[in-house]
């Protein structure tokens, strides 16, 4: 396997880092949540309400939330918000499947392994928002820019998880497919891509955390537009509020792309299949 | 169910054996990159770019020779290390307090989890342009955007890991007349030590990638900034220079230390649970 | 009877990567199986008898000798020989239905004919109920029923048995035993059926080879003369012949046991 970026190694403990299942483990989620933001946002108004904290450092929950409001009635946020998810979308769509595909062509042949893993596991170490001043050589200071740091970051982590999960199903599977007179594509369709599975999720799950944050990254320097354009464009004026209305939001996003898109395929197939132990 | 793995690793062979299999793990290792690195010289001689497109292995050769001469590069890479040096030394320390503080007290757990999944679900990028209004286009900025990324992910993962060591062993130690300190220092900590370097491994990848971000926007220093500066000047074979000197530095930093850390750790304690 | 497999002369080497050594698993074995017969397979462990299952599979090639299947001979995997593992091997992304009905789908077989054979298979085995759920839903023994109803109902000419019923509890084993011989009596299968138990050798096969420590040969073969009617394990007990089989069989075994050299079968590399 190569190097870099997290790729959930089998043998090792999970990585908590995408896995949600302490938050099942926490009992009373809702109601300590509400707790604990309810705290968090008191010492927060508390600060700035009270004067402690002047405005330009940091804005009251009250600002924001006017921020928010006009930023949605006037569609600005909404659009900033929209361009960047389309972003992200975009490159899912190419660089997953391109992970996908290749993950498990590598993973059956071991010849292309030998030439192929050593190569990604470099370029994987190097993936990501690296490949910026790169990318603005080529594509300038447009989308493309931000598609192919993006794209980068997310096949990789893609790849190599769907590598790690072809390579975790048993040849046992493959002997009783065989024994049952299966073809090669019948081989891939029934048994590798399902057992790989696994794997496939954590690394769509992981990509798009990778792809969330290089699309922020990448948007700070590279367009006019996005929700990264929109928070650091604020930083010039010292409008704190629209800062932190924008990291809320990018906060949001994340863990509703978790929650709501892969916590639901994950149900509906992985913890079905009873694959994690 | 947990069925066989599909690869079964050797589990005992002679030195011989073992010292040739690892020659030829090297030459297999080495001969992707040196096929590739003759497939881009190929390219760019055939298609004959201009150098601040793709300038090929040779400029970029010589490029590395130009900043290493100048030294530029030596000061920018250690700039680079420090930060992350920092970041790390003290981003695992409160990392591993807080996770033991999470993992041994529910209630502080319940409370606590809900915001802190929202703030790690952020990256320290994000807060960036905040940082910037704080501290100012300064060092203290980077470090500290690095800091907020690496932090998380240990502090969760020796949560998870101190959660994973079996009550009982705590009563054990204290049935045996032991106090706290032993119980933190001969059960918790051993038990979740895997856990820890799992955590460490994954919050310095994330850490990394966000400091090279920040000194591509920060611009005060360090490789980041190094390749992002070299982007306005057209150098674009010292970019690639800056990006291969970055993605060895992890590379080594990853095969040679933080992996080995992990596998020694698992091999060593992980057995316990399985 | 015609000879429904022959095996000449079979040998096999492969190498362990675990103590870097060929192994020389079997050597000139000659066997034949005739049609509709039910033989088992016995030996001391480690003495071949998976590897020559394997081999009949075609799940490898063999390094010497070869393997006829009705005058042809085996190179590759194919539906004409169905194979049970013992460890269960049923993929755990699909249904009890979806993993009994794997080899008429893959054989194209209409959605009418898979429907009505799944169910069969699964009144046949009992798993009534079950046929939504995931494999890891299931005991071991509903597990290990799912595999042989899936190899059973992709309708093999010969069924290749791999000690399917060691992982499973004495009970357990002792039911599906009886209802194997149940089910081998309605479908007149060739099987070949791998074991270590003597007992279970006698109640199911129609003949039990004893193999030789390894490599591999053939030590006797010895056909079990006790009618169907009387393969069930109340009144096996009362059979005379039983336990003289049972005696014999086990003689048979332990001379290999006793007679094994050191390093027997460990060919240097």
């Amino acid at each position: 396997m190569g190097t870099g970026l997290p790729v959930t190694a089998p043998p090792s403990p999970p990585a908590v880092a995408s896995r949600p299942m302490w938050a099942a483990r926490a009992g009373l989620p809702l109601v300590r949540g509400m707790i604990s933001f309810g705290a968090l946002f008191a010492v927060w108004y508390a600060l700035t309400a009270g004067g402690w904290v002047k405005p330009f450092a940091l804005a009251s929950p009250v600002a924001v939330a006017g921020v928010l409001a006009d930023g949605i009635r006037d569609r600005t946020l909404l659009g900033h918000l929209g361009i960047s998810l389309a972003r992200l979308v975009v490159g899912m769509a190419v660089a997953g499947s391109a992970g996908i595909a290749l993950g498990m062509l590598v993973g059956i042949s071991r010849a292309l392994a030998i030439f192929v893993e050593p190569l990604a596991g470099f370029f994987n170490a190097l993936s990501g928002i690296v490949w910026l001043p790169l990318a603005i050589t080529w594509f300038g200071l447009t989308w493309k820019t931000v598609l192919f740091v993006i794209a980068n970051g997310i096949f990789f982590t893609v790849f190599f998880n769907t590598l790690v999960g072809v390579r975790s199903v048993p040849r046992l599977y493959e002997h009783a497919i065989l024994t049952l007179g299966a073809s090669r594509w019948r081989m891939l369709r029934d048994v590798l891509f399902p057992g790989a599975f696994p794997g496939i999720v954590t690394g769509i799950r992981l990509g798009l955390g990778f792809g969330w944050r290089a699309l922020i990254a990448a948007e700070l320097v590279a367009v006019t537009q996005g929700l990264g354009f929109m928070i650091f464009s604020a930083a010039n004026y010292l409008r704190t509020d629209i800062i932190l209305a924008g990291i809320l939001v990018i906060g949001i996003v994340a863990i509703a792309m978790d929650s709501l898109i892969l916590v639901p395929i994950e149900r509906a197939t992985v913890l079905r299949w009873g694959m994690y132990q | 169910m947990n069925p066989p793995g599909r690869d079964q690793v050797p589990a005992r062979r002679g030195w011989a054996a073992a010292a040739m299999g690892a020659a030829a793990g090297a030459g297999q290792a080495i001969a992707p990159f040196v096929f590739f690195t003759a497939a881009w010289a190929l390219l760019v001689a055939v298609a004959r770019w201009p150098e601040d497109v793709l300038p090929s292995p040779f400029a970029v050769g010589r490029a590395f020779g130009d900043v290493i001469a100048k030294g530029i590069l030596p000061v920018y890479a250690g700039e680079t290390v420090r930060r992350i040096l920092v970041a790390a030394v003290t981003g695992i320390a409160i990392g591993i307090a807080a996770g033991f503080i999470m993992g041994l007290n529910d209630v502080t757990a319940g409370l606590l989890l809900p915001p802190l999944r929202f703030f790690q679900s952020l990256s320290g990028i994000a807060w960036l342009p905040l940082f910037l209004i704080w501290f100012g286009f300064s060092d203290k900025t980077i470090v500290v955007a690095v800091w907020y990324t690496l932090v998380f992910p240990v502090a969760f993962n020796t949560m998870l890991g101190v959660r994973t060591v079996p009550r009982l062993y705590r009563y054990a130690v204290l049935t045996l007349g032991g106090n706290w300190r032993q119980v933190v220092f001969q059960v918790l900590l051993p038990g979740a030590i895997p856990y820890i370097v799992g955590g460490v491994r994954l919050g310095i990848a994330y850490g990394w990638r966000a400091l090279i971000a920040a000194e591509i926007v920060v611009g005060t220093g360090g490789l980041g900034y190094l390749i992002f500066k070299a982007e306005t000047f057209h150098l674009t074979a010292r970019i690639i220079a800056g990006m291969i000197v970055i993605g060895v530095l992890w590379y080594v930093t990853d095969y040679f230390f933080l992996r080995p850390l992990e596998e020694a750790t698992i091999e060593r304690w992980g057995l316990v649970y399985r | 009877m015609q000879a429904k497999i022959s095996i000449e002369a079979l040998s096999h080497e492969y190498f362990n990567p675990t103590t870097w050594q060929r192994v020389r698993a079997l050597d000139g074995l000659s066997l034949t199986v005739a049609a509709g017969e039910f033989l088992c397979l016995v030996g001391p462990s480690g003495c071949g008898k998976s590897t020559l299952l394997n081999l009949v599979a075609g799940l490898a090639r063999p390094t010497g000798g070869r393997i006829l299947l009705d005058g042809r001979v085996v190179a590759r995997p194919g539906r004409d020989r169905g194979m049970v593992f013992q460890e269960f091997a049923i993929l755990p992304w699909r249904t009890v239905e979806g993993n009994i009905g794997h080899g008429l789908e893959i054989a194209g077989a209409p959605r009418r004919v898979k429907d009505e054979t799944v169910r069969r298979y699964v009144a046949l085995m009992g798993l009534g109920g079950f046929e939504h759920k995931y494999p890891h839903e299931l005991s071991g023994g509903m597990r290990q029923r799912v595999a042989v109803a899936r190899t059973l109902a992709a309708d093999p000419e010969v069924v290749l048995m791999d000690e399917p019923f060691a992982s499973l509890d004495a009970q357990t084993r002792n039911v599906m035993q009886e209802e194997l011989v149940r089910i081998a009596l309605g479908e007149r299968k060739t099987i070949m059926f791998v074991t270590h138990s003597v007992d279970e050798a006698i109640i199911l096969g129609d003949r039990v080879v004893v193999l030789t420590h390894r490599p591999g040969r053939l030590k006797a073969s010895m056909p079990i003369d006790i009618p169907r009617e009387a393969r069930r394990w109340d009144v096996l007990g009362a059979e005379a012949g039983f336990v003289r089989y049972r005696q014999d069989i086990h003689r048979l075994i332990r001379e290999e046991f006793d007679a094994r050299a050191p390093a027997a079968g460990a060919v240097q590399a």
